[in-house]
């Protein structure tokens, strides 16, 4: 397994850093992608931040009052050795669907 | 027997079970161990290969394993990570340079180019080139610009380099191994949206322990010649699927997508053989006369633009071997004259099931005059 960091993102409108109001997951979870991590406070709302992947939730940054700035850590996962700090996403194996028959006279051969 | 063993079962107890269950990833992973392994010379860099093992994990934990001087991070810089390959070269080493990503080797064009591919040549054989160029390659895993190109036929095209695709975790592990051993630059694309396939693979250890016709742990002669274990299976082609009516020719991720489309064409009575390319330069004209002299069709398959693609070179080579017997024009199904898209598009570019399905059909109901 491998430990996948993810910062406090960007959150437009020129913020530079948001308040922890309330954590939604603990360490040890298991979170799904946009799965609401974290509930943040900035100077303009607050907002519910969705998880940019699935993986074990290892290490939280900042309690309830804490103020983190744009790109400092806020929460580290745990994920599979092979899919860590991919660029893309991995390609599901679907059964192949297909809407064209084919059709042929092969008598000649 | 056992002295076999111990030059080349790194990774693979003796007596392990023949094959292996692997992804590509993890094939290549073994192949780069194993050859770090047997060869002092070999060397392997690149941005993220070391510490981090590479962002598709192909080089996890060889830098711990055979040591920080031998499998080492480079600065970003793509032009510089082939520099020193050709300088490391020069100087008697076996590099197996990583460039993360088909669209930055862009920036190392004029190095492969005019130094790389040149040298051999340049110096009348006194400096050969070994170097293997890994390339994470063509589409399919929704990445951003510069992630998901097809550079095969820009590389085919310039004198002095040798290109190859794997299409599965054997073939990843007998044509990586393959290509380092050779005196030549290799440019070696790996398809990037089959790394977490599995497959099974027949290591070169297992190869040792001999072939077991009659049973047993070893894998057999015929599985020995698939996986590609054999001199001859290293340098052309090789039929993925043998059939009667039509050939399929692609190459990397695309040789899986037409096996499950001669599997759908079967059900409507058409019998598709499939031909894995693998070598993209030199091509095996023999293997694609030998083929479509047999199914008298044949439709070429790939990720990259049409103008100017592979797909135009296979065809023409088909068309002199087999002009006179072939039923049809050889189609091509392709991507198409733009930019590689955003993944959101990606489906739409990448020739798709019906798509191939449609250049075969018109390939059967080709009518002459």
């Amino acid at each position: 397994m491998a430990e996948l960091p993810f910062p406090l993102p960007d959150l437009g409108e020129g913020l530079i850093e948001a308040t922890v109001l309330d954590w939604l997951v603990a360490e040890g979870d298991q979170v799904e992608r946009n799965q609401p991590l974290v509930e943040v406070e900035t100077t303009k709302s607050s907002l519910e931040l969705p998880s940019p992947q699935s993986g074990k939730v290892l290490k939280l940054y900042g309690a309830p009052g804490d103020v983190i700035k744009v790109g400092e850590p806020l929460i580290v996962f745990e994920v599979p050795d092979d899919t860590a700090g991919i660029v893309g996403t991995v390609p599901s194996e679907e059964a192949p669907k297909r809407r064209v028959r084919l059709s042929a006279n092969l008598d000649e051969d | 027997m056992s002295e076999t063993l111990t030059v080349s079962n790194n990774g693979v107890a003796p007596g392990a079970s023949a094959t292996l269950e692997l992804s590509l990833q993890g094939a290549l992973n073994l192949a780069l161990d194993e050859l770090l392994a047997e060869d002092p010379k070999a060397l392997v860099l690149g941005e993220d290969v070391g510490t981090l093992g590479g962002v598709f994990r192909v080089t996890s934990g060889l830098a711990a394993k055979h040591g920080a001087e031998r499998v080492f991070d480079t600065p970003l810089a793509e032009s510089g990570i082939l520099g020193m390959s050709i300088g490391l070269a020069m100087a008697g080493f076996h590099p197996v340079p990583e460039v993360q990503f088909d669209g930055f080797a862009y920036p190392a064009v004029n190095q492969i180019v005019c130094q790389l591919a040149r040298m051999n040549y340049r110096s009348r054989g006194a400096v050969p080139m070994p170097v293997t160029l890994r390339v994470p390659s063509f589409g399919g895993i929704r990445a951003p610009e510069h992630h998901g190109e097809s550079l095969e036929a820009l590389f085919a095209h310039v004198p002095g380099l040798k290109v190859v695709s794997p299409a599965d975790p054997q073939q990843g592990y007998s044509l990586l191994k393959a290509a380092v051993r050779m005196p030549d630059p290799v440019i070696f694309m790996e398809p990037k949206s089959r790394y977490w396939q599995k497959g099974l693979v027949v290591t070169e250890a297992a190869a040792n322990l001999g072939t077991a016709d009659d049973g047993g742990d070893a894998p057999s002669s015929a599985e020995i010649t698939g996986a590609g274990l054999t001199d001859a299976g290293l340098t052309g082609a090789r039929i993925a699927r043998p059939g009667r009516h039509l050939t399929l020719v692609a190459w990397g991720a695309m040789v899986a997508r037409c096996l499950q489309v001669a599997e759908l064409a079967a059900e409507d009575g058409i019998d598709v053989e499939v031909l894995d390319l693998r070598w993209l330069k030199p091509i095996d004209a023999d293997a694609l006369a030998t083929s479509v002299g047999k199914t008298r069709r044949a439709v070429v398959v790939h990720e990259a633009p049409r103008t100017s693609g592979l797909g135009a070179e296979v065809a023409q080579i088909i068309t002199e071997r087999c002009f006179g017997t072939l039923k049809a024009p050889v189609e091509r199904v392709t991507g198409f004259d733009v930019p590689y898209p955003s993944g959101d598009l990606e489906d739409e570019y990448i020739p798709n099931i019906d798509r191939i399905l449609f250049g075969i059909q018109r390939v059967l109901e080709y009518k002459r005059g």
